[in-house]
């Protein structure tokens, strides 16, 4: 068992696109599960629904979560409670590990930080997990703190002191985002758009629709 | 002794939120002097200055200032298009309640300071009913700008949604068509390798 964790921003870029059934098809030959949180769900379904712009956006999310291509921790016996006590604890270990001017900075929020604790609980069950995420800051957290201290300190133009040991238990986690999701769909002929630019067509509209990649990067994926 | 450095500690935190009162204090008084002058880029600026603060302090009326001082600024960059009537009128409501506010801050006031950047805020809308849907559009905009700077500065995406009162799904367009994801300490692993474990992953 195998299991893909889902923050808000690979959703709702997926469904701005018009995407959303490459998740289906991804999802038909993935040996494993594909998970939200009830926090993301309440960012890519329960508010949007009830904004007039994005509810037909959020429809078609609810609609693959009816369908089981996207499913809750539940479906592999995760307990609500045990998630929650983890997601609290991340969330305050991550709001309390930059500061400025003696003042710790809220940096994160819990959807994110669902996604990294679910990500550890299957760990311990020895469930392999990747989280999807869009957003740059709780990707850069865990792969490359030192570079958020420099980023905050280089933008609020005053020194960011990060408090190493909070984040031991950001490390070891795997991510990918939406672009590289479309990329292996593409890889794995999912895509039914028959032009050479297809790829290049794919990375442009998830980048435009919020996903945390540079150009540079862009260029490399489409020469993969 | 630990008494000694707790007392410190604390005296440094009070010493700080009075020079954030300060700073505050500052920019409602260049606001009301900018908005006086027609000056568009220094309201701009002190929005920016705003949210320096409000990316590290997060207090909703930082954030409230910072989009009202913005939504001022292309409000005022627009002023002839959007046709309001007696704009000098306009003004002088406006900066009466900013002097209001700034006041009550002075005073140590939070939450009539509060009350009066709300009232702004309204006033704006209200003034002029012949152009209230584009003051609304003007603020709903400003929020979105200022949320992609407080994103810019490192806050994750959801935290900044919630601090401005949007979805995400408003902000990952704005996002997406901004420079912010260029910055090079944004790339964290070898882009090769990222899509390698996608692959492997999702065979």
């Amino acid at each position: 068992m195998k299991a893909l964790i889902f923050d808000s921003g690979p959703l709702i870029n997926l469904s701005m696109n018009g995407l959303l059934q490459v998740l289906e098809k991804l999802k038909s030959s993935f040996q494993g599960k594909f998970l939200i949180t009830s926090y993301v769900n309440q960012e890519v379904y329960e508010y949007p629904v009830q904004v007039q712009q994005f509810e037909l956006g959020a429809l078609r999310i609810k609609q693959l979560i009816k369908r089981g291509v996207i499913e809750y921790p539940d479906s592999l016996n995760i307990a609500a409670k045990e998630l929650e006590h983890e997601t609290r604890k991340l969330t305050n270990l991550a709001n309390t590990s930059l500061r400025a001017n003696e003042k710790s900075i809220n940096i994160v929020s819990e959807a994110e930080m669902s996604c990294i604790a679910l990500s550890k609980i299957l760990e311990r069950k020895n469930i392999k997990s990747i989280i999807v995420i869009d957003e740059r800051t709780a990707r850069i957290l865990s792969e490359k703190p030192e570079n958020l201290q420099r980023l905050m300190s280089a933008r609020l133009h005053q020194k960011i002191i990060m408090i190493t040991n909070n984040l031991k238990e950001f490390q070891g986690l795997s991510f990918i985002r939406s672009p590289e999701l479309v990329y292996v769909a593409y890889k794995k002929g999912l895509i039914e758009l028959d032009d050479s630019r297809a790829l290049e067509a794919l990375l442009y509209a998830t980048k435009f629709k919020g996903a945390a990649i540079s150009w540079e990067e862009i260029n490399v994926l489409k020469k993969l | 002794m630990f008494i000694y450095f707790l007392k410190v500690i604390l005296q440094m935190v009070v010493i700080n939120d009075k020079e954030e009162v300060e700073h505050v204090i500052s920019v409602l008084r260049e606001t009301r002097e900018a908005l006086e002058t027609s000056d568009t880029f220094k309201l701009q600026k002190l929005s920016d200055q705003t949210i320096h603060s409000a990316s590290i302090h997060q207090h909703t009326d930082f954030i409230t200032l910072a989009v009202l001082i913005y939504s001022l600024s292309k409000i005022l960059e627009r002023k002839e298009k959007m046709n309001i009537a007696r704009w000098s009128a306009y003004v002088k409501k406006i900066n009466d309640e900013l002097f209001k506010a700034m006041s009550e801050l002075k005073k140590g006031d939070s939450e009539e300071f509060a009350r009066h950047l709300e009232h702004t805020k309204e006033l704006l809308i209200s003034f002029s009913p012949n152009v209230r849907e584009n003051v609304q559009e003007v603020i709903k905009r400003a929020s979105i700008n200022k949320a992609s700077k407080i994103y810019e500065h490192g806050i994750s995406l959801s935290r900044t949604a919630k601090l401005l009162g949007i979805t995400q799904w408003e902000l990952a367009d704005y996002v997406g068509h901004s420079k912010t994801h260029e910055d090079p300490y944004a790339t964290t692993v070898d882009e090769k390798k990222r899509a390698k474990i996608a692959r492997e992953f999702l065979s």
